[in-house]
């Protein structure tokens, strides 16, 4: 496969560090990736509600998997964007009935090498659908995720990012039909760097959409979350919260647009976007953006960089809190809130508890 | 001075005024009370020419001339001021501004010199002080931070400094503790109680008419005056309620 | 409403009230651009051999530069050989004051309503504010006033031409240093090219004792206006420097790109405010000026300020971004800007604030006004260098958009790499209200006073940074640019 990778100088990828990726495409797996797979089981939570695990290791669907309800084929599902058009191998596709509901928990391990796995995910109307997906190991896991949410249709997304070291890339598209909702929580707590890019496309009216979660970043780590929503029709709500949090000399970016087509009026579309760093050598980038050409719209952004507020970390060590234990109190408090929207206790506390591990170490 | 004739009016399409008839001379009060959802406040906003409020039948002359064909700033220059019951705020225009360039687009419609910035201010100051409120409020933006006392004073002054034949206060009295009703009162008292002028106040409660004594009260009910009578009406309407009238809330 | 807002905007016919020509002739250089196009010019200004080779050098820089990618902007591709890149009127004055000017330009400055308060000055109008003139038509400086009274203060205040002849080291010292001549595709083609402007130095400790003020106004046909502006404010000097723009109507587009260079060192303080309405086109996009201006500061000295104020409600396309280097510890950078579109209009504009010093502050206010089948873009970049201790930003930038025909759009970066820096940005969208519309009518204002009104309380916080007479002009001007763009 030749690869095309997009430059810096291009404006939406001024922020990211690509010119590590041929040279994990050119790596062979690891061999002993079956017990590498095992190894990587931890990393699954197994909520009492999930109906549907799926296990890939290197892009191959592992044995141990339980399908369910999904299909394990070519996807039929393509996107133009720079990464998530090389997400072209087998995948695996959701088809939801009308009122069907699916809990589906997928784990990635990656050993050393480069994958690519589509993934397509379809909710007729009222079909309810949550997907929890965690990524773990090395090496470049490349993800291209489709979803199309039907009148009334409920999309729950969790995604956590704990890979140990190389490249993760996740491309989502979700096109939301009449009064849909899907509510979209990414979490970059591995040591590996990464690159998040959504488009969310309110299609429908009065459609719902949250697209949001926490980067964090140390060592020479680079994260980037680029999410897009589109207003393509009337009275749709939106919000993106994101937080960046960026330590040594990590570089943790954000980037976020709302557009507002022209006659989707009575839109309301909010962001707010934060960055945190920690020390002296890091770097945030934040860029809240709007395109609005529609003009009885409510749109707002509101965007703030900066240190651990020195008056809370007096307050705590005047309780007698040691400054690290109250550098991290406030960092899980600044983070904590990106969190609290996943709805499913399991998945949320398991998502806090990387955080938690991430801020500790 | 204000003839309204069999007027029936709608919003989206709804019918709220059905046949309101309702005759106001000059140096008259009069009130106009009713349950929620009677079309109070449709009847103020279509005498002031809202856009979405549309007029499908009747006729409505101000001192013989036909209102209903005037843009509503042609019928603020015809001397028809509108006292909202929720007064609008406009970032970055301070009462000064808003009101001078009012001022003046009104005297320049009738055909009337402007007012020197320094006549103006003087007018300003002076109905300011009539209704308790301090130059340093007149410069800040319209409306903007006020209390709901002091957005209803605010337009007080506006009506002091524009000067109408006629004023429709839109219950200009919810929102204001006993001091500042009393200030309110007198306002409406010093500024419109005269032989050329009149007002209709528009409101739920007798309270405001114990300071502004009406010549007439009516009963609105489902878009049209039910009854028509002295102030006792208020007081047995306050004593009574709307219920024992036979009258419910349009809304519950 | 939105029925009567649509027929309103189809109905807008905005009058160009600044369109016409002034008939006076003109010496041309030849049309196209070429090394010989670049000698001509220079030796039509007697320009010392530093300067020739300065030029030369930036030319040939240009010819391998590719013109930039357009963002939000939709340019159709410029003829850079098809234009004039001098035209100097052939009566050429060296005035002392405007009063000697060729009464055919006086006319037309009295028509574009320049003499505001320099009338009055010239007049000898008790309590006037004084406010020296340099004024640029098409590329060549008539006149500048109250030179006596500036010189005696030592400040200078000069034609960029005269300043290369007669301060060739001061010139020498600055010229290039804030936007270098390999800066960008137009910053270089001005350095080639650029045919006049205005030079500004303010001595040690010297508040300079009036405003100072440069009108440009593009005439000829055909003509790029390339003007050069460098302003140093030397330590613990002030100075407030104002720009109006116009330009007649014409069918064609015409280039306009300048380069403004500001230098404050320690304890400086330079003021800089525009007021620009460039013919904007019609309301078909027929003709109107392309703006694309290179405007940057350098906060040198420690505790300097630089404020760049800006009404922008002219040019059929805008790309200016006005910005600060804040190298100099303890340096201030303001950016306070309306950016008024009607008809086709296309305005990209904002501004950069580089942190480089300890304790910079930078604040930046902006207000989009969007109308008509307009696009209005606020793009910007805050960036706090390692270096740059205890930085604090604060940027607000508010849209409005009258109408569903146009498009308003935010652009922010912001890129951190000190901890010590708090950051805040906050963006607003929305439109006048039916609730504000009413009632501003209700009180006796038509629609146009009350959008006109309206408008202006929105643009308040920058119009009030600008001097008093600009003020009153700009208010004006954001009436008439919106006119019929509401009904």
């Amino acid at each position: 496969m030749t690869l095309t990778l997009p430059s810096a100088r291009e404006e939406a990828w001024r922020w990211t560090d690509l010119s590590g990726l041929p040279a994990i495409v050119a790596a062979v797996p690891d061999a002993g990736r079956d017990a590498l797979a095992l190894a990587a089981m931890p990393a699954a939570i197994a909520s009492e509600r999930t109906d549907t695990r799926l296990l890939f290791v290197d892009g191959v669907l592992h044995s141990s998997s339980t399908p369910g309800r999904v299909r394990l084929s070519a996807v039929d599902a393509r996107t133009d964007h720079a990464l998530g058009r090389h997400a072209t191998a087998d995948g695996w596709t959701l088809d939801l009935a009308p009122g069907q509901i699916a809990n589906v928990e997928v784990v990635h391990v990656a050993t050393g090498a480069a994958s690519h796995v589509p993934a397509h995910v379809i909710l007729a109307p009222d079909a309810v659908a949550s997907v929890t997906e965690t990524f773990v190991g090395d090496g470049w896991t490349n993800r291209f995720f489709r979803a199309e949410l039907g009148k009334g249709a409920r999309l729950m997304r969790a995604v956590r990012l704990l890979h140990a070291s190389g490249f993760q890339s996740l491309r989502d598209e979700a096109l939301l039909g009449e009064g849909a909702s899907l509510v979209a929580t990414v979490l970059g707590a591995g040591e590996g760097s990464s690159r998040v890019d959504a488009l969310v496309t309110i299609a429908g009216e009065q459609a719902f959409a949250e697209y949001g979660g926490a980067m964090l970043a140390r060592g020479e780590q680079r994260h980037e979350a680029a999410a897009v929503v589109r207003h393509a029709a009337p009275h749709g709500q939106s919000h993106q919260s994101w937080r960046a949090v960026a330590d040594d000399r990590a570089v943790a970016s954000l980037a976020a647009r709302v557009e507002v087509a022209r006659h989707a009026q009575k839109t309301d579309g909010i962001q707010s976007l934060k960055g945190l760093l920690l020390k002296r050598t890091a770097t945030v980038n934040i860029k809240p953006e709007l395109e609005i050409f529609a003009d009885d719209v409510k749109c707002a952004h509101g965007a703030t960089v900066g240190e651990l507020d020195r008056q809370s970390l007096f307050y705590l060590a005047s309780r007698g809190v040691d400054p690290a234990r109250a550098r991290a109190i406030l960092t899980r408090a600044f983070v904590a809130d990106a969190l609290d929207r996943i709805g499913e206790e399991a998945v949320r506390d398991a998502f806090v508890a990387d955080a938690d591990r991430w801020l500790d170490a | 001075m204000l003839e309204i004739n069999n007027l029936h009016a709608e919003v989206d399409g709804k019918p709220i005024l059905n046949g309101l008839s309702l005759s106001v001379n000059a140096g008259e009060v009069h009130a106009i009370m009713g349950p929620n959802g009677a079309g109070k406040s449709t009847l103020a906003y279509v005498l002031g020419g809202r856009p979405g409020y549309d007029v499908t039948g009747g006729s409505v002359t101000l001192d013989g001339a036909d209102l209903l064909e005037m843009e509503p700033h042609e019928r603020a220059a015809a001397g028809l001021f509108l006292g909202f019951q929720y007064p609008v705020e406009i970032p970055g225009v301070s009462n000064v501004q808003f009101l001078r360039e009012a001022a003046n687009a009104q005297r320049a419609a009738r055909g009337e010199p402007a007012l020197s910035g320094a006549d103006f201010l003087r007018l300003a100051k002076a109905q300011a002080e009539g209704l308790s409120m301090s130059m340093d409020m007149m410069k800040r933006p319209v409306n903007v931070g006020f209390s709901g006392g002091e957005k209803k004073r605010a337009e007080m002054v506006q009506m002091g400094i524009l000067d109408p034949k006629l004023a429709i206060l839109d219950e200009t009295d919810s929102g204001l503790d006993i001091d500042a009703l009393r200030i309110v009162g007198d306002g409406i008292e010093r500024i419109m109680r005269k032989p050329d002028r009149a007002v209709i106040l528009i409101t739920h409660y007798q309270r405001l008419l114990d300071h502004v004594r009406p010549d007439q009260v009516h009963i609105l009910s489902a878009g049209r005056i039910v009854r028509s009578g002295g102030p006792e009406l208020a007081h047995a309407l306050e004593r009574e309620g709307y219920a024992a009238l036979g009258l419910e809330d349009a809304r519950s | 409403m939105a029925t009567k807002n649509a027929e309103a905007i189809a109905a807008a016919n905005k009058k160009y009230e600044w369109g016409f020509a002034t008939d006076i002739e003109q010496d041309f250089a030849p049309k196209g651009l070429s090394e010989d196009t670049v000698r001509y010019i220079s030796a039509k200004k007697g320009e010392p051999e530093w300067m020739l080779d300065w030029r030369l050098k930036a030319y040939r820089m240009w010819l391998e530069l590719e013109a930039p990618d357009w963002a939000k902007l939709n340019v159709p591709p410029i003829d850079y050989q098809d234009a004039y890149y001098y035209a100097e009127p052939k009566v050429k004055p060296t005035l002392a004051s405007l009063d000697e000017l060729d009464p055919e330009i006086r006319r037309t400055y009295e028509k574009l309503g320049i003499p505001i308060e320099e009338q009055k000055v010239l007049a000898g109008v008790e309590g006037a504010r004084k406010v020296a003139v340099d004024a640029v038509f098409d590329s060549v400086s008539v006149a500048t006033t109250f030179r006596k009274e500036l010189e005696a203060a030592g400040v200078i205040f000069r034609s960029i031409s005269e300043a290369i002849r007669e301060y060739p080291d001061l010139v020498r010292r600055w010229l290039g240093k804030v936007v270098p001549q390999r800066d960008n595709y137009f910053a270089t083609l001005n350095s080639a090219v650029f045919s006049d402007g205005t030079f500004v130095y303010i001595p040690e400790g010297v508040r300079c004792p009036m405003e100072l003020s440069t009108y440009f106004r593009i005439n000829a046909e055909n003509t790029g206006q390339f003007e050069r502006t460098l302003i140093v404010a030397d330590k613990g000097s002030y100075v407030s420097y104002l720009e109006g723009c116009t330009a007649p109507m014409r069918d064609e587009n015409q280039l306009h790109a300048a380069v403004v260079e500001l230098v404050a060192l320690d304890d400086a303080e330079i003021k800089y405010s525009t007021v620009q309405n460039w013919y904007p086109g019609d309301e078909n996009g027929l003709g109107g000026i392309y703006n694309f201006v290179t405007k940057r500061a350098l906060c040198q000295g420690r505790n300097s300020k630089v404020s760049w104020t800006q009404v922008e409600t002219g040019s059929a396309v805008t790309w200016k971004y006005p910005s600060c280097v804040l190298a100099g510890d303890g340096s201030v950078g303001e950016f306070y800007s309306v950016a008024v579109t009607n008809n086709l209009q296309q305005a990209d504009t904002g501004t950069k604030m580089i942190h480089l010093g300890k304790n910079t502050r930078s604040t930046i206010v902006s207000k989009g006004i969007s109308a008509g089948r307009s696009d209005n873009t606020y793009r910007g970049l805050v960036r706090v260098a390692p270096t740059a201790e205890s930085v604090r930003n604060f940027t607000q930038c508010d849209s409005l958009l009258l109408g569903d025909q146009c498009g308003a759009h935010t652009v922010p970066y912001i890129e951190v790499r000190n901890p010590t820096a708090t950051i805040e940005h906050e963006a607003t969208t929305s439109k006048i209200s039916d609730d504000q519309m009413f009632y501003a009518t209700q009180r006796g204002l038509d629609q146009e006073a009350a959008v006109a009104l309206i408008v202006n309380g929105f643009a308040r916080e920058v119009l009030q940074q600008l001097p008093m007479e600009f003020a009153v002009e700009a208010q004006k001007l954001l009436g008439i640019s919106l006119e019929g763009s509401v009904g």
